[in-house]
């Protein structure tokens, strides 16, 4: 290649600091780039996904040398533990709660905090705040307003002469609760959806109105396929999120009453870093960890099978 | 429901202000009404608890606990403000998470931009390869790795120190984050590039020198991301620290309010320390709050490429 | 007696380092020169505090003493970790649980010889003999020493019973009789139960239970809470669960899931007339000042006295650098400190009975003289019952008992499944985890 500058009496550099013009040093200079993410590849992805799995046919405290048992953490987690298949159920409720009410009240939200009002950059900005707040902040602040004797929330009920609750004690509302919590930060979703609702052209509205379309209409033939990429990227995240929610169920009820909000995440933080001096069982949570990783990407897989039928993506290029 | 027109064809823009007034129209009065006390529910949704907890943490420790309640306390209890940070050891516990976000944020953004980089601008081979393997990994859960590293730091002797908070952000810890800047450096016309080259510059300089100025709001965006979710961490360093003086904010904070041997914890000074606890972020959001928007608002109406 | 220790201390280690032992993983390897002896506890922390000022006191020329710094709520997990990073401090408090799954994994020295043939007054003998029993391990090794005994009992808030007309709980009360008043205590002056007994309800509940069937007359729920052969719910402990589950049903006893973390605070504020709860409040009840009159009973019972019975102590990890100098700050925590620590802050009488004379002037100091009457009963009782399996497959059992028992306690679930609950409490015991 040459070295030669064109069109001048410009200096060409060679070899500064090892990378020059032509092609073979691109893929020098790429591979440099890349070379830690690639690293941290092979450390954070590859390793853990072949020794978690070797580590979930063993039984293994930590201490002394993992012991190969084959099957049977599986079989004892499927068939003899009484924790395992209320903590599915556990976990399956709260997806099922928090998913759709998360997206619903975001895309409300956001659809609110679209419209030309004053103050609506101040509304905007409160809703975002809770998202912005520590997390431990928050949930350790709710863990207290949920308190039934004295808390927040009970308080105002009596007050409004309304039914209270037990809350994160009662075996009933516990989750509820719990997802209660994690609702308090839908501003995350509502500043999402609204560049998202934002990003839809204006043309298609006016079009809309002067064809006479009424609002609803416009809302399902025009907003949501418009929006829909995203819904569904949304979806993914939340639910693959919701899946591995530990924060909440951890410090509100540590698995509350009973086992109704003892997650998988949780069970598996019990077995493999249990405290009291009671021996971990690493192996064993290895074995929930598989277990949920193909939760994971069984929900994953499901979702991207049917993004065809319902998304629209405009592929016009600008 | 809809946005009123603004102008043609604008490029992403998050909400601004509102246009000339309109002529109102009689149901508007009921619209408008129904618009500002739903607003009002909203805002005090979000705001209340946060009110509710400043009063608590003005009461004394046993006030707390008087059944009725009182919203207001009676004896304002300021030296909570100063006592619960003592007893908690705040400032220690912010300096540990302020050491530990920053590093971070550093690493991870500074990572997932050479890679984006690399992955949208550079030819070699394996490109699309590495991008969706590292795209790939966004599916997998952090779950999966617990055990493994918890087990692998241990051997390397990095159990009870900062090295696996911070070390995983410097080896592009975060997929999503190539994921964004790639789709920013995508953004740029390659004959940036092709000046830069004309000029002499080698790879390294066009990054630094061109690019990151290019890519302003990507890597502002990722920094605010990174630090989220450092500050906010609460597993990993719960199960990679143990002494009390290295842990962050997060985990320290929690620790103080769970009870042992029946000795309830002391919600006032938790409370007046929450509210510091609350302040670090709230700055960084109010001081970026335009980048934030504008950030998240790519990652909403990108086209997948 | 210290002069002749220290002397021989000091020789086995010459001779030690002399024959060039390394000393870092074989236990027991004792080290030439000045050692410090590092102490965790999960102690309050003005407990601690006056425990680190009766550690100064030690005197030793080689010996310095340092009190690591525990947020006590989260010794648990402080105590897992280290335990995992091989760090554990030389002394560190442990329960009897912790101690037998430890010993039975080789991970703490074993102080059974120490404590057999030691010097003087430290022996075998001059700890409360059950708790010595129940610290050895199925072949007999100790892994740590019981320091303090745990008695457990009612807290009452004598005002309200007052106030309701009743007569206050005392040694030889039945349970009919607490649940009675409980149900007239229920949802009078801003409470709401009557009666919140967290050890009835909760992971720890059958074998609370079987303090009911001992004191009628019939067996407890295990033979051996840390060698069990079997687990068993005979006639007279299906009465009284089922005098539990009427009592949840009609809202005067605390149901499972409560969240029993504030429960102190709220007794101490009156809204809690009566509570299950161990000794170890009275010293917290001292800083606090609760706002009612509140009294100390022993558990009700059937016919005769039973109690529950636990001891807390103190563990050694088998890396220890020097075992000698340990265990002479062991002997001094049980014998000296409690003296100095008592006094302001009685968090327990110690299993060292000799030491137990400051704790029970402490306490007549402080008129509290209802819990220093239930101590003593409890500590001289002669049915008890143990708090929880102590064995390797322990928590196997808590969720167990949180899937099968605790439903039968909210009356989710038919009081015949205590029948299936006991027989897969059988079949972990037979196949030992």
């Amino acid at each position: 290649m040459s070295t030669v500058s064109r069109g001048g009496l410009r200096r060409t550099r060679r070899n500064r600091g090892g990378m020059s013009r032509n092609a073979g040093s691109d893929v020098k200079a790429a591979y440099l780039f890349i070379a830690p993410a690639i690293i941290g590849f092979t450390v954070f992805v590859v390793y853990p996904l072949i020794r978690s799995f070797y580590l979930s046919l063993t039984k293994y405290n930590g201490l002394t040398d993992p012991v190969f048992v084959g099957l049977s953490n599986f079989r004892r987690l499927f068939t003899v533990d009484p924790a395992f298949w209320p903590s599915l159920r556990a976990t399956a409720y709260l997806v099922l709660l928090y998913v759709p009410l998360s997206l619903i009240l975001g895309l409300a939200l956001a659809m609110f905090c679209n419209q030309r009002f004053a103050g609506v950059r101040l509304v905007r900005t409160l809703a975002y705040l809770p998202v912005v707040l520590p997390a431990i902040a928050t949930i350790t602040l709710w863990k207290f307003i949920m308190n039934p004797q004295v808390g927040l929330l009970n308080t105002i009920l009596e007050r409004l002469h309304l039914p209270t609750s037990l809350w994160l004690q009662s075996p009933a509302m516990s989750m509820p609760s719990v997802v209660l919590v994690m609702l308090w930060g839908v501003g995350g979703t509502m500043i999402i959806f609204l560049a998202a609702l934002q990003a839809v052209p204006n043309e298609l509205y006016e079009a809309a109105r002067v064809d006479g379309a009424g609002a609803w209409s416009v809302f399902v033939r025009i907003t949501l396929p418009m929006i829909s990429p995203i819904m569904l990227l949304q979806v993914i995240l939340q639910t693959t999120a919701a899946l591995q929610t530990f924060n909440q169920p951890k410090i509100l009820t540590n698995g509350g009453p009973g086992f109704s909000t003892n997650v998988l995440m949780l069970s598996i933080y019990n077995n493999g870093f249990p405290n009291l001096g009671r021996i971990p069982q690493l192996g064993y949570a290895s074995a929930q960890v598989w277990v949920l990783f193909i939760l994971i990407i069984a929900v994953i897989a499901l979702t991207a099978k049917f993004t065809s039928l319902w998304t629209y993506s405009d592929n016009t290029p600008d | 429901m809809t946005t009123l027109p603004t102008e043609a064809a604008a490029p992403v823009v998050p909400a601004t202000e509102p246009p000339a007034p309109r002529p109102q129209k009689k149901p508007r009065l009921v619209g408008t009404t129904a618009w500002y006390v739903t607003a009002l529910f909203i805002c005090a949704v979000m705001v209340v608890p946060l009110l509710w907890m400043i009063t608590i943490g003005l009461k004394s420790r046993t006030a707390v606990f008087d059944i009725p309640p009182k919203l207001l306390p009676t004896e304002w209890t300021w030296s909570n403000f100063v006592n619960g940070p003592e007893a908690i050891h705040f400032p220690r516990l912010l300096l540990n998470s302020t050491i530990i976000t920053a590093l971070s944020v550093v690493g991870g953004v500074m990572t997932a931009m050479m890679a984006g980089y690399a992955l949208a601008r550079l030819r070699f081979p394996g490109r699309k390869v590495w991008f969706y393997l590292f795209v790939g990994s966004m599916l997998l859960p952090g779950v999966v790795g617990l055990i493994p590293l918890f087990q692998l730091y241990k051997s390397i002797g990095w159990y009870d120190t900062w090295l696996p908070l911070i070390v995983p952000a410097f080896l592009g810890g975060n997929p999503l984050f190539i994921f964004l800047a790639r789709q920013y450096f995508l953004a740029i016309p390659y004959s940036i590039d092709e000046a830069a080259k004309i000029d002499g510059a080698g790879h390294f300089r066009i990054f630094t020198q061109v690019m990151l100025p290019l890519t302003r709001p990507a890597w502002i965006t990722m920094s605010i991301l990174a630090f989220q979710a450092s500050w906010n961490d609460f597993l990993n360093p719960l199960v990679y620290l143990y002494s009390s003086e290295k842990w962050p904010l997060s985990v320290g904070m929690a620790s103080f309010i769970s009870a042992f041997a029946g000795q309830t914890p002391d919600w006032s000074y938790y409370m007046a320390t929450n509210l510091l606890y609350m302040l670090p972020p709230l700055i960084v959001f109010f001081a970026a709050q335009r980048y934030f928007i504008q950030g998240l608002g790519a990652l909403g109406s990108t086209n997948q490429k | 007696m210290k002069h002749t220790f220290i002397a021989t201390a000091l020789a086995c280690a010459g001779l030690l380092t002399a024959t060039a032992c390394s000393g870092d993983d074989s236990g027991g390897g004792s080290v030439d020169g000045p050692v410090t002896v590092t102490v965790m506890t999960w102690e309050s922390a003005q407990t601690n505090a006056a425990i680190k000022k009766a550690l100064a006191e030690f005197k030793d020329d080689n010996i310095t003493v340092e009190l690591l710094d525990t947020p006590s709520g989260n010794f648990g997990d402080k105590l897992a970790s280290l335990t995992q990073a091989k760090k554990l401090p030389d002394l560190f408090w442990c329960g009897n649980d912790t101690e037998q799954q430890y010993t039975t994994q080789g991970l703490l020295v074993d102080w059974t010889d120490k404590i057999n043939e030691g010097d003087g007054d430290f022996k075998a003998d001059k700890f409360v003999p059950s708790a010595m029993e129940n610290w050895k391990t199925a072949d007999g090794q100790m892994g740590g020493l019981p320091s303090l005994m745990n008695a457990y009992g009612v807290w009452y808030n004598a005002d309200a019973f007052k106030a309701a007309g009743l007569a206050e709980p005392k040694a030889g009360w039945t349970w009919d009789e607490m649940y009675a008043a409980a149900a007239n205590l229920a949802n009078k002056n801003g409470a709401k139960y009557g009666l919140v007994a967290d050890q009835l309800t909760g992971p720890d509940g059958p074998f609370t239970m079987g303090m009911y069937s001992v004191s009628a007359g019939g067996a407890p729920f295990t033979d051996n809470v840390n060698h069990p052969t079997k687990a068993e719910a005979d006639a007279k402990y299906t009465e009284g669960v089922q005098k539990l589950v009427d009592a949840v049903k009609n809202g005067s006893v605390a149901p499972p899931g409560y969240d029993a973390s504030n429960v102190q605070s709220l007794f101490a504020a009156g809204k809690v007339p009566m509570m299950f709860g161990g000794q170890w409040l009275a010293a917290g009840f001292q800083t606090d000042k609760p706002k009612v009159k509140y009294g100390f009973a022993p558990f009700p019972q059937v016919e005769t006295p039973a109690t529950l019975f636990d001891s807390v102590g103190i563990c050694t990890p088998q890396y220890t650098k020097n075992q000698d100098a340990t265990f002479k700050v062991l002997e001094y925590i049980n014998t000296k400190v409690w003296d100095a620590v008592l006094p302001a802050s009685p968090v327990a009488p110690p299993a060292y009975t000799p030491a137990q004379t400051s704790y029970y002037d402490a306490l007549t100091k402080a008129q509290q003289t209802t819990v220093v009457d239930t101590v003593k009963a409890d500590l001289a009782a002669e049915k008890t019952v143990g708090v929880r399996f102590t064995t390797q497959w322990a928590q196997q059992v808590g969720d167990l008992t949180t899937a099968s028992y605790q439903p039968i306690i909210s009356g989710k679930k038919p009081i015949s499944d205590l029948q299936t609950y006991v027989g897969k409490i059988n079949d972990l015991i037979k196949q030992g985890g």
